[in-house]
């Protein structure tokens, strides 16, 4: 059912100062777009953050709890008690951490307060994988072939499914996500034994043993949607980004648009996407994730949240996310339409990890010199500074460097040149990795699905 | 805090096997009490000193009382008068110094610690966060 706003509610949701419920590039990042609207912030920070320069920049910070991140900035008690102390209006959960929490969601509405993103409801719905799946074939949004109800229990029911669907099947715990809680089955003798051992592991992980079964995919590359959705019933698309390149479920580099796909193959699954937000009455931006094979488009699950990877779509379609994230949450109708949307030139991301860039083991410790690129088409998202301690806490991403050319090829030597001008000194980082990378033929002639990254890893590591 | 005595011979054996294994050259360890420091020489000889000096009475590293969560805070007791709140004071352990205001609660700061309270390092009615500085305390034994 389609969520209702009433006029009061709306008014009421008006704010004039954020607490940014989050750390890193992200917290810089959304302060700069608060600035930018006139709004005042408060950072709040763990110990390990206490030198976090956002903290510094921001109209008031508050220390919040020890460095462990379950103890701060996954802590909804401590949370709700700064933003209380500080009398703010709205929190902006970021990504990662509580952003897609349905509870704390809920927690920061009952508190009075605007949650910078989707209703609880809408992220309880997206965040079950099942129900997700159910509201988008409703939609007319592509699903990977596979029953839209959790799996039964019975072995011969189990044997039948697959059957159906055709080996090979991958069984998907219904709350997982973010590559955790999956078992490829290749053949039918190994059926059984994967889905008890999913189902234990959905229960431990994610405190639910439901479980659902998918046609797996062979090759396929990672493409999604970016959605902008106000609380008016005004919903847009804003273009597509490819994110195949990832190392164990992880995103290591992002582009806009996804290539070499046709306008007309991918806008209906873009209108499909808007119709599906309608629906669910979804509000703020969120993230359609598909598989791409053979020139079809499968849903796999939706990002009720703000991405890592916005930037690469900002930069192609001119549209600050972030900012006209935080107007959606003041009730301001979209000052937008799809017509409106225009994609130009070609965008990639780099994520700027503090990792060994052979072993990927994190890497602590002090900056003790920083380049960072400049020019045109370059954009440098981070927080870090020369002098800055990087925190063995918390992920090890510090950085994310975008560029932005009229075409990819012109993006990559673009990519190429500025990875070349940033120097991070006194840890490790994954730098090295990203030039070889974009160095790389396959890449460049845009050849790549979700497991070419781990196959590249394997064939540089062979004697 | 540590509570390694570094001039213990078991604790300087184990140190230079651990910095001979690790094919470290050297250590020093310097604290208000002595100090340490062992050299590993080329032949796997190893030259060890051992300072300790006495530590005058009056030398007492201060204890930094910090905020144990958010909130305003609030020095003093609102039943005592103004000049028992003086500063240097001597403080028990169970004193209480002040609060912390959380809405309606009011959180109570204890002393945690017998000595001479010397500083009030937040100003009143503040905003502080976990783990920001409140009192300082000289400890007596």
């Amino acid at each position: 059912m389609p969520e209702t706003f009433d006029k009061t509610a709306l008014a009421s949701r008006r704010f004039d100062t954020v607490l940014i419920a989050n750390r890193g590039e992200i917290a810089a990042r959304i302060q700069k777009a608060c600035r930018e609207l006139g709004l005042k912030t408060v950072a709040v920070y763990s110990e390990a953050d206490r030198e976090a320069p956002y903290g510094k920049t921001a109209d008031s910070a508050l220390c919040i709890g020890p460095s462990s991140a379950a103890k701060s900035y996954l802590n909804k008690d401590v949370l709700l008690l700064a933003a209380r102390l500080t009398g703010v209006g709205a929190i902006h959960p970021g990504y990662g951490f509580l952003s897609e929490n349905a509870a704390f969601a809920d927690a920061v509405e009952k508190a009075g307060l605007a949650f910078i993103g989707p209703s609880a409801a809408s992220i309880e719905t997206m965040g079950d994988k099942i129900s997700a799946k159910r509201a988008m074939i409703a939609a007319g949004v592509p699903c990977v072939p596979g029953p839209d109800t959790a799996l039964a229990d019975d072995p011969a029911v189990i044997e039948r499914v697959a059957l159906e669907i055709g080996y090979p099947v991958i069984i998907k715990a219904a709350g997982g996500g973010g590559g955790r809680g999956m078992r490829v089955v290749p053949e039918a003798g190994q059926l059984q034994e994967a889905v008890a051992l999913t189902r234990e592991e959905a229960r431990q992980a994610f405190g639910s043993p439901s479980l659902y079964m998918e046609k797996f995919l062979q090759h396929p590359r990672h493409i999604e949607i970016q959605v902008l959705c106000d609380t008016h019933g005004n919903a847009v698309w804003l273009g597509h980004r490819d994110c195949s390149m990832q190392r164990r479920h992880q995103k290591v580099v992002e582009e806009a648009p996804a290539s070499g796909i046709a306008p007309e193959v991918i806008r209906p699954v873009g209108r499909a996407c808007v119709e599906a937000c309608r629906q669910i009455g979804y509000r703020g931006v969120g993230t359609f994730e598909f598989l791409y094979e053979d020139g079809a488009f499968y849903f796999i699950e939706m990002n009720t949240r703000l991405q890592v990877e916005h930037p690469v779509t900002e930069v192609t379609s001119g549209i600050d996310i972030v900012q006209a994230q935080i107007k959606v949450a003041q009730g301001d109708p979209l000052d937008l339409s799809q017509a409106d949307v225009n994609c130009d030139g070609h965008a990639f991301e780099c994520r700027i990890n503090a990792e060994d860039p052979d072993t990927f083991l994190p890497s602590a410790g002090v900056i003790t010199g920083l380049a960072l690129p400049e020019g045109p088409g370059i954009r440098v998202d981070t927080h870090i500074h020369a002098g800055y301690k990087v925190p063995s806490y918390y992920d090890s991403l510090i950085a994310k460097l975008i560029v932005h050319a009229p075409t990819r090829a012109e993006a990559m030597a673009r990519m190429r040149e500025a990875l070349t001008g940033m120097c991070v000194d006194g840890i490790s980082t994954n730098i090295p990795f990203l030039r070889a990378l974009f160095d790389d033929s396959a890449f460049a002639r845009g050849e790549t699905d979700i497991h070419y990254l781990e196959q590249w890893l394997k064939q540089r590591r062979a004697p | 805090m540590s509570a390694i005595d570094f001039s213990d011979p078991a604790t300087i054996a184990l140190l230079t096997d651990a910095l001979t294994a690790a094919g470290v050259s050297g250590l020093e360890i310097s604290r208000p009490g002595g100090q340490l420091r062992i050299v590993i020489e080329t032949g796997n000889e190893t030259r060890i000193d051992v300072t300790t000096t006495t530590q005058p009475a009056s030398v007492v590293q201060p204890v930094v009382l910090k905020a144990p969560m958010a909130g305003h805070f609030c020095p003093g007791r609102s039943s005592r008068s103004a000049a028992a709140d003086r500063l240097p004071r001597s403080v028990s352990a169970a004193d209480i110094l002040g609060f912390l205001r959380v809405g309606p609660i009011l959180l109570p700061l204890c002393a945690g610690r017998a000595g001479i309270l010397t500083k009030q390092l937040a100003e009143p009615d503040a905003l502080v966060g976990f783990g920001d500085p409140l009192f300082e305390i000289e400890p007596q034994s």
